[in-house]
């Protein structure tokens, strides 16, 4: 047995830390006076508790799973090849089955289907609006800043100035805030889609043009001050802006076209149509932006910036594009936001929601649509989840200790995230290759 | 000089900050030559391509580039992509191939036209975005032929032996439709046969192509087999400058490499 090898006794020590961390992660919150450690004690709450599981002391519990963990990996080091090789046909059938063109449209038509369905399944009202608001408007805020973060690997930490730039300009025209709407003539909600959209993508390029233009990340520090001073403005001018209680009457959604006739009332179904017909085109329009010249420019310029040059690629052109449309796609969200939910504040856009869509963005996998829509809705569906049930003594403030380890997990496992982009994860193989080995045989240990 | 002149780089002189890079350097390639720069490492050949694509701003001196089909461009200040579109294409020393595409994509990006904004075009998918797909299409496909790397075109680039690679950079280079070509060390790190088939590559690239080749080597017998004029570069200065054979007579040249390193010479 090789138990009891270097690099064996270095993968218990690290189980051993991971199952301590877990303990104190799960524990009761700490606060002034309470010493950290009071977190090892205590047991998972009874109501949950299967056979005596949970009612175990969880020190003893998460224990026994990092001694199983160090016994299973240890297995693993030492008949990785075989397991690997058996496991190999298994794992490639599901990119089998999807590479048959029918197969595709199959599976696209039954998630289509049950996407028509979900209002019919949930019967809560609150659950209907939890899935427009948390999930559908996010996707839309996914996608967009997937077109920066992931196409054109550009880091934006201020997506939330860009959203609050739609929403805000959707109240204005539609003359719900303290200033009166532009030439005292307020529109209907629906017509600032292209006003709010078109507004969030001016900004991005003004914003854009002159940071671009360096190299390195410039780009996140600027982001991060416009979405600071973004966030300022609109909270502290309340003779513009309404100040702290932003504007409560933003009218609903109406379509008046001939004889059409159509208000998105209280009820949610009809935003959950609206949000999932705005999803469709957006996958579909980027999709269509991934694989088209402009994709392939984004690419070239994200992997090699100076060779993209050496063939006619204009670096600051094609950023500041990947830049203007994420801005314009955060300005569609906030005009959604605003006429869906009727009334906006500044906490709807603090600094904490660009980093929010970040996440989506880096756990479904940068550059991949199809992963970051599916991220979007897990990550979003589970901390929603989580917000309005609070199980497992689950504390609210405990929700970013959760994702920061969730993130440290994926990028040790899966750093192209859960449904990788086909060529990022070329990227980071090739990467790998060039530099020899892999974060997890840092972690692992040497053996092969 | 009244030939019909290509490339003319005039008294240029490049530092960064108190170190000379190249100093006081001219060059004359003439339309349809392949010509050769060599020296010693460090003696500022890759310095002089990085001045020519408008990498680097040589503070003094000129670069003109003459086009057969616009107005000659004043190289010195313009942007490497304005420099690559009007028609001077090139290699790296480390290929720098796009390692996530395939090598189709990769060539296609060289053929694709650049110019303009495309987004629209993208969602729309008119008949010109159409027509522009299947014109780079078309052209990535002849050019990997003319490579011989046809039936490598789904496989990633990172894949590709070295050889290949160096290939694939060519054809990525030819793609853009350029009058002049600039290879960094295109034989580096390939083994002999592979070299035999760059140099025939390279010489097919100007008589089939019509595309000048402007080349830096160390391996001098592939130097001694192509290059029709030779350019001597050491320690940032132009010391000599003739056809194979006068460089391989001319003692600054033997000096300047038996300073240096005698392996070069042997070949």
């Amino acid at each position: 047995m090789n138990l009891l090898s270097r690099s064996s006794l270095k993968r218990l020590l690290a189980a051993l830390l991971l199952a301590g961390v877990v303990t104190l992660m799960t524990g009761a919150p700490g606060g002034y006076g309470v010493p950290a450690y009071t977190g090892l004690h205590g047991s998972f709450l009874e109501r949950v508790s299967y056979f005596g599981l949970f009612r175990t002391q969880r020190w003893f519990l998460f224990l026994t799973l990092g001694i199983i963990a160090w016994l299973v990996s240890t297995y693993y080091q030492r008949h990785s090849l075989t397991i690997r090789r058996r496991l190999e046909p298994v794992m490639a059938i599901p990119t089998q089955v999807m590479q048959r063109r029918t197969n595709r449209w199959v599976l696209i038509g039954l998630v289509v289907i049950v996407t028509i369905f979900i209002p019919k399944l949930v019967h809560q009202q609150f659950w209907m609006y939890l899935i427009v608001e948390q999930i559908g408007v996010w996707i839309l805020l996914a996608l967009g800043l997937n077109v920066v973060v992931g196409f054109a690997g550009l880091l934006d930490l201020g997506f939330a100035a860009f959203y609050a730039i739609g929403a805000y300009a959707t109240a204005w025209f539609t003359g719900v805030l303290p200033t009166p709407a532009p030439f005292n003539h307020p529109i209907p909600t629906l017509w600032c889609i292209p006003i709010g959209v078109g507004l969030a993508m001016v900004f991005g390029i003004i914003l854009g043009i002159p940071t671009l233009r360096l190299r390195g990340d410039y780009l996140a520090i600027v982001t991060l001050g416009f979405a600071l001073i973004i966030d300022d403005f609109v909270g502290t001018q309340s003779g513009l802006t309404g100040g702290g209680e932003g504007s409560l009457t933003v009218p609903k959604f109406a379509v008046h076209v001939g004889p059409v006739h159509y208000t998105w009332g209280i009820s949610p179904t009809p935003y959950y149509y609206l949000c999932f017909l705005f999803v469709v085109i957006f996958l579909i329009a980027f999709t269509a932006l991934e694989y088209s010249r402009v994709g392939r420019a984004w690419v070239a310029i994200r992997e090699d910036e100076v060779a993209a040059e050496s063939i006619g690629i204009n670096p600051l052109k094609y950023k500041v594009m990947a830049f203007a449309v994420g801005a314009a796609s955060g300005g569609f969200g906030g005009v959604l936001t605003a006429g869906l939910i009727g009334n906006i504040n500044p906490t709807l856009f603090q600094y904490q929601v660009s980093v929010n869509v970040l996440i989506l963005v880096i756990f479904g996998g940068m550059g991949s649509i199809w992963g970051v829509a599916i991220g979007a809705i897990i990550v979003q569906f589970v901390t929603s989840y989580l917000d309005n049930y609070q199980p497992w003594g689950y504390q609210l403030n405990d929700l970013y200790m959760y994702i920061g380890a969730l993130l440290i997990i994926m990028m040790i496992f899966r750093p192209a995230g859960i449904l990788p982009s086909r060529r990022r994860q070329r990227e980071i193989q090739s990467f790998e290759v060039d530099h020899e080995g892999h974060l997890d045989e840092v972690l692992t240990g040497d053996e092969p | 000089m009244s030939e019909d002149l290509l490339i003319d780089v005039q008294q240029v002189t490049l530092r960064f900050g108190g170190v000379v890079s190249l100093r006081d350097v001219s060059l004359a390639m003439r339309r349809g030559e392949i010509l050769a720069v060599i020296g010693p490492n460090g003696a500022g050949k890759t310095s002089l391509f990085n001045s020519i694509t408008g990498v680097y701003q040589p503070q003094e001196g000129s670069i003109t580039f003459a086009s057969s089909k616009a107005p000659p461009l004043s190289v010195i200040g313009k942007k490497t992509h304005r420099i690559a579109q009007a028609g001077v294409s090139r290699t790296f020393q480390a290929s720098r191939l796009f390692s996530a595409l395939t090598v189709f994509e990769n060539v296609k990006i060289g053929a694709e036209d650049h110019r303009g904004i495309g987004v629209a075009g993208a969602l729309v998918k008119g008949p010109r975005t159409r027509r522009g797909e299947h014109t780079s299409d078309k052209v990535a496909a002849s050019m990997l032929r003319f490579v011989g790397l046809l039936d490598e075109s789904n496989t990633v680039a990172s894949q590709l032996s070295y050889g290949a690679r160096r290939r694939l950079e060519i054809a990525r280079a030819l793609a853009t439709d350029p009058e002049v070509i600039l290879l960094d060390e295109p034989a580096a790190g390939t083994n002999p046969s592979e070299k035999l088939e760059l140099t025939t590559l390279i010489r097919r690239v100007r008589d089939e192509r019509d595309v000048s080749v402007l080349l830096i080597e160390h391996d001098m017998k592939l130097v001694m087999a192509l290059a029709e004029r030779i350019y001597v570069l050491n320690f940032g200065s132009m010391i000599a400058e003739g056809t194979p054979e006068e460089i391989r007579a001319n003692p600054a040249v033997i000096d300047a490499y038996l300073g240096s390193s005698t392996e070069e010479t042997s070949a």
